[in-house]
C-alpha cells in the first residue's frame, strides 16, 4: 500500500510545482550594500484577486528567550494565530498597542493562556510591559507570497504562478515605502535587488552599564 | 640743582634712589598682579562656563531621566495610543508627573509636532518644543537638549521619546534657569552670573554695577534664536587682597624711605659737621690764629684731613715765628720791603744819613765780665740805643759787635734825615746816661759811647748770597761815618758826638756844634769837615 501512495504523491507535487513554478529571491541591502535582515518581503497579484490561502492550523510561535523576542520580525497570514510561550526563568508581560491588534498578556511564565489570533492586515508591534528592550514585529499580510530576509539579506518566495506581482518590502527601520512591480514567467527570475534606505537602530540597549544607576 | 649744603644734595639722591627703587617696585607688583587677576579672572570665568555648562548638563540628566520613568509607565503610555484626543487627562498626567519629579515645564508633543498638552498656560512655546522634538528624531538616541525662553525665563529644555514600545509622542520637560539658580551657581564659582535675552536681562546675581571684567557666551536656543551668558568678576573685589598687600608694601616702603632719610640726614651730619668745624677752623687760622687744633676722633679720611690741617696750622705758625725772628733780625721796614721785593738782589743810589755808634773801652770791659754778664749788658745797652734810633725812624742796619749802625732815609725815604740822626743821636747820649746810673745803681761800671755821623749818596740794596742776604748800604760815605765815630776817642775834641759838614748842611733844625775843622781820615784822600754836636739849640 505504501509502494502505492508514494509515487501518487509524488505526483501531486509535481503537478503542483507545474501550476507554480516561479521562486523570486529578493535581495536586501542598504545604502553601503550590505545584507538586511529581518526585512519583510511579499508579493500580491496585480491582475488577479488575492490568491486564497488558509492559516496554518497550528498556532506560529514567537518565543520569549534570553528577555528578547523571538523572531525578531514575523511575517504571516490575515486569520494566522500566534503563540507567545515563555522559554526565561522571568515572567513577561506581552502587549501591543498596534491598531491591527491591541492586547495584553498579563505577567505569566511558561507557556501563555491564550494564543493570539490576528485578523487585521498591518505591522503590529510587540513590547514587555517590564522589559523596555523587548521589541519584536508581526507583519500581518493579505497575501500568501511573503518571506523574512536572513543573515544574508535573501529572502527567498516560492511558489508563484505567472504573472504580475506587486512587491512590497517593509523593514522595522525602513524610511518610506518600497514597491515594485515585478512579472513571473516561466523559470526563475532573475534575484530583485531591494536597495533599503534605513534609519538608525534607535532600539534601547539593554546593557545595564550603560543605564546603570550612579552619580552622572 | 644746587644745594646750598651737603646734607640737603645727599639726603634728596639717598630720597631719589630708594623712592625710585620702592617706587618700581610697587609698580611691578602692581602690574604683575593685575597681570596675575586678569589671568585668574578669566580662568574663573571659564570655570563658571564649565560649571554652568555642567549644571545644565546635570539638570537635563535628572530630566531624561525622571522622564525615562513616566514614559515606561504603561498606562501613561496608553493614553497616546488609545485616546490621544483626550488633553484634560493627558495635561493631568503631566501635572502629576510634574508633583512627582519637579520640572518647572512639562509638555508632549505629538509625532507631527502638535502639542497635545503642557503644564502652563500662556503664549504657547511650541515652537522650541517642536524644534526639539524634531532634534531628537534625529538624534542617535532619541534625545535632545537646548534652551528656550518661556515666560521671560531661560529653561533648560530635554526631550525624550514616548514608546510603546515604537516611539508614539515626544515628552519636553524644562527646568526653570531662575534666580535661586543663577544664585547657587555664584555661590559655588564666586562669579557673578547675568543671562540675557536680546538685551533684556531674565536674570541676574549682580547687585550693584561694579568695574566687572566679564565674558559672554551664547547660548543656542532651540527654535535658532539665542540667548547669552554673561558671566562677570568683580575686579575690585578679585583685587581686594592685592589692594591691601600693595597697601602693606606702600608703608613698608615709607617706612624705609623714612629710615633712608634718618640714615642719610646722619651720615651728612657726621660729614657735614668735622667740615663746618674743619672751615670753621681755617677761618681762625686766616685770622693768624694758629694756636687752636681741631680734634677730630676719627680714623677715617676726615680724621686725616684734621690732621693735615693742625699740621697746616703748625706749620703756619712756625712760619709766623720765622717772620718775627725777621723782623728782630732786620727792621721791620727791611722785613717789609724784603717780602715785597721777595728778597730780590737789587741796587739803588740814594742819600741817606749814616749814624755809627760804639761802645768804648769793650774790650777791656769783654775781659772783666763772664760772658753770659756781658752778652746781658751789651744787649742791654744796644736796646736803649736802638730804642731811641727807632724813636726818630732810624732803621739799624746792624750790629757789629760792641757797636751798631743805623740808617735814616733807607730803606724808605724820610723827611729830614739828618735832623732825625742828630736827634737820635742826643737822645741815645740822654739814654746812655739814664742806662748808666741804673748801672751805678747796680755797683756796675759806667759805659761810654762815641758816635759819628754822616750824610752822603751811597749805594742801598740787598746784599749777600742767595741764601742769606742783609738789606745794607756801601760806600764812601759810610766810612766816613765811622771813621768820625773812631774820632771821638781823641780826647782834645771832647767830643761824644761827631757829625760832617754835609750832615749839619742837610738838618735844619738848630744844634749846639763846635767845628773841629777839617780832619783827614783814614783811607780818604780828602779830608771831612767834622762838627762836634754838644746838644740842641
Amino acid at each position: 500500500m505504501k509502494r502505492l501512495i508514494l509515487p501518487l504523491a509524488l505526483l501531486l507535487l509535481g503537478a503542483r510545482v507545474a501550476v507554480a513554478s516561479g521562486t523570486v529571491q529578493v535581495v536586501c541591502e542598504d545604502e553601503k550594500h550590505q545584507r538586511v535582515a529581518d526585512a519583510v518581503a511579499w508579493l500580491s497579484q496585480v491582475d488577479a484577486p488575492p490568491a486564497k490561502a488558509s492559516p496554518p492550523a497550528e498556532p506560529v510561535t514567537i518565543e520569549q528567550r534570553g528577555q528578547e523576542f523571538a523572531p525578531y520580525v514575523t511575517p504571516i497570514l490575515v486569520g494566522t494565530t500566534i503563540a507567545f510561550p515563555n522559554r526565561d526563568s522571568v515572567q513577561h508581560q506581552v502587549y501591543s498597542l498596534s491598531k491591527p491588534k491591541r492586547f495584553e498578556l498579563p505577567l505569566y511564565s511558561g507557556n501563555a493562556r491564550e494564543t493570539v489570533t490576528f485578523d487585521q492586515p498591518g505591522v503590529v508591534t510587540l513590547g514587555c510591559n517590564i522589559h523596555d528592550w523587548m521589541v519584536a514585529y508581526i507583519v500581518v499580510l493579505a497575501t500568501p507570497h511573503f518571506a523574512a530576509s536572513g543573515a544574508d539579506g535573501t529572502a527567498s518566495i516560492g511558489g508563484l504562478p505567472a504573472g504580475r506581482y506587486q512587491l512590497e518590502v517593509w523593514h522595522p527601520r525602513l524610511a518610506g515605502q518600497v514597491q515594485r512591480e515585478i512579472v513571473i514567467a516561466s523559470g526563475d527570475p532573475a534575484p530583485q535587488i531591494i536597495l533599503l534606505t534605513l534609519k538608525p537602530d534607535r532600539r534601547i540597549r539593554r546593557a545595564p552599564d550603560a543605564s546603570g544607576g550612579g552619580y552622572r | 640743582m644746587r644745594f646750598r649744603s651737603f646734607r640737603a644734595r645727599l639726603l634728596a639722591v639717598i630720597l631719589a634712589l630708594v623712592g625710585g627703587a620702592q617706587l618700581a617696585a610697587l609698580a611691578i607688583v602692581a602690574t604683575v598682579h593685575n597681570a596675575n587677576a586678569r589671568r585668574e579672572i578669566s580662568h574663573d570665568l571659564d570655570e563658571a562656563a564649565r560649571q554652568f555648562q555642567k549644571e545644565i548638563e546635570r539638570g537635563n540628566g535628572y530630566l531624561a531621566r525622571t522622564v525615562g520613568a513616566l514614559t515606561g509607565d504603561y498606562a501613561f503610555k496608553q493614553i497616546f495610543v488609545l485616546s490621544p484626543d483626550d488633553r484634560a487627562t493627558l495635561r493631568s498626567a503631566l501635572e502629576s508627573f510634574k508633583l512627582r519629579a519637579q520640572p518647572d515645564v512639562v509638555a508632549v508633543l505629538s509625532l507631527d509636532g502638535q502639542t497635545l498638552a503642557e503644564t502652563r498656560d500662556g503664549p504657547s512655546a511650541a515652537v522650541y518644543y517642536r524644534a526639539l522634538a524634531k532634534a531628537a528624531d534625529t538624534s542617535p538616541n532619541l534625545r535632545a537638549t537646548s534652551y528656550g525662553v518661556i515666560d521671560g525665563a531661560l529653561f533648560s529644555l530635554t526631550a525624550a521619546p514616548i514608546r510603546a514600545p515604537d516611539v508614539v509622542a515626544w515628552i519636553i520637560a524644562g527646568i526653570r534657569l531662575d534666580r535661586k539658580f543663577v544664585a547657587d551657581l555664584k555661590e559655588t564659582s564666586g562669579v557673578d552670573i547675568t543671562l540675557r535675552h536680546h538685551g533684556q536681562t531674565l536674570v541676574t546675581t549682580v547687585r550693584q554695577p561694579a568695574d566687572f571684567l566679564s565674558v559672554t557666551q551664547p547660548l543656542a536656543l532651540a527654535d535658532g534664536d539665542t540667548a547669552e551668558i554673561v558671566l562677570q568678576y568683580s575686579w575690585d573685589e578679585k583685587l581686594a587682597p592685592t589692594r591691601r598687600l600693595e597697601r602693606l608694601l606702600a608703608i613698608v616702603g615709607g617706612s624705609s624711605l623714612a629710615l633712608a632719610a634718618l640714615l642719610a640726614v646722619g651720615i651728612a651730619r657726621s660729614i657735614s659737621q668735622p667740615v663746618r668745624a674743619l672751615a670753621e677752623f681755617t677761618e681762625h687760622v686766616a685770622r693768624g690764629d694758629y694756636a687752636r687744633r681741631i680734634v677730630l676722633d676719627r680714623a677715617d679720611e676726615l680724621g686725616r684731613l684734621a690732621t693735615a690741617f693742625n699740621r697746616m696750622s703748625e706749620g703756619l705758625a712756625e712760619r709766623d715765628r720765622i717772620r718775627d725772628l725777621l723782623d728782630k733780625n732786620v727792621s721791620p721796614e727791611v722785613a717789609a720791603q724784603l717780602m715785597r721785593d721777595g728778597g730780590a738782589l737789587g741796587g739803588e743810589e740814594r742819600e741817606v744819613t749814616v749814624l755809627f755808634a760804639d761802645l768804648r773801652s769793650f774790650t777791656s770791659l769783654s775781659e772783666r765780665l763772664p760772658p753770659r754778664e756781658l752778652v746781658a749788658l751789651l744787649n742791654r745797652f744796644l736796646d736803649r740805643m736802638s730804642a731811641a734810633i727807632e724813636h726818630e725812624g732810624g732803621v739799624i742796619d746792624k750790629y757789629i759787635g760792641d757797636a751798631l749802625m743805623a740808617l735814616f732815609g733807607a730803606p724808605v725815604s724820610q723827611s729830614e734825615p739828618a735832623d732825625r740822626a742828630l736827634r737820635a743821636a742826643l737822645a741815645m747820649q740822654a739814654a746812655l746816661a739814664g742806662l748808666n746810673r741804673e748801672l751805678a745803681a747796680e755797683g756796675q761800671p759806667a759805659l761810654a759811647f762815641g758816635i759819628g755821623i754822616n750824610t752822603a749818596r751811597v749805594v742801598a740794596g740787598n746784599m749777600g748770597s742767595r741764601r742769606r742776604l742783609n738789606y745794607s748800604v756801601v760806600g764812601d760815605g759810610v766810612n766816613v761815618a765811622a771813621r768820625l765815630e773812631a774820632l771821638t776817642r781823641t780826647p782834645e775834641y771832647r767830643a761824644t758826638i761827631l757829625a760832617s759838614e754835609a750832615t749839619l748842611r742837610a738838618a735844619q733844625g738848630h744844634y749846639v756844634t763846635r767845628a773841629l775843622g777839617s780832619i783827614v781820615v783814614k783811607g780818604r784822600a780828602e779830608p771831612v769837615q767834622a762838627h762836634a754836636v754838644d746838644g740842641f739849640a
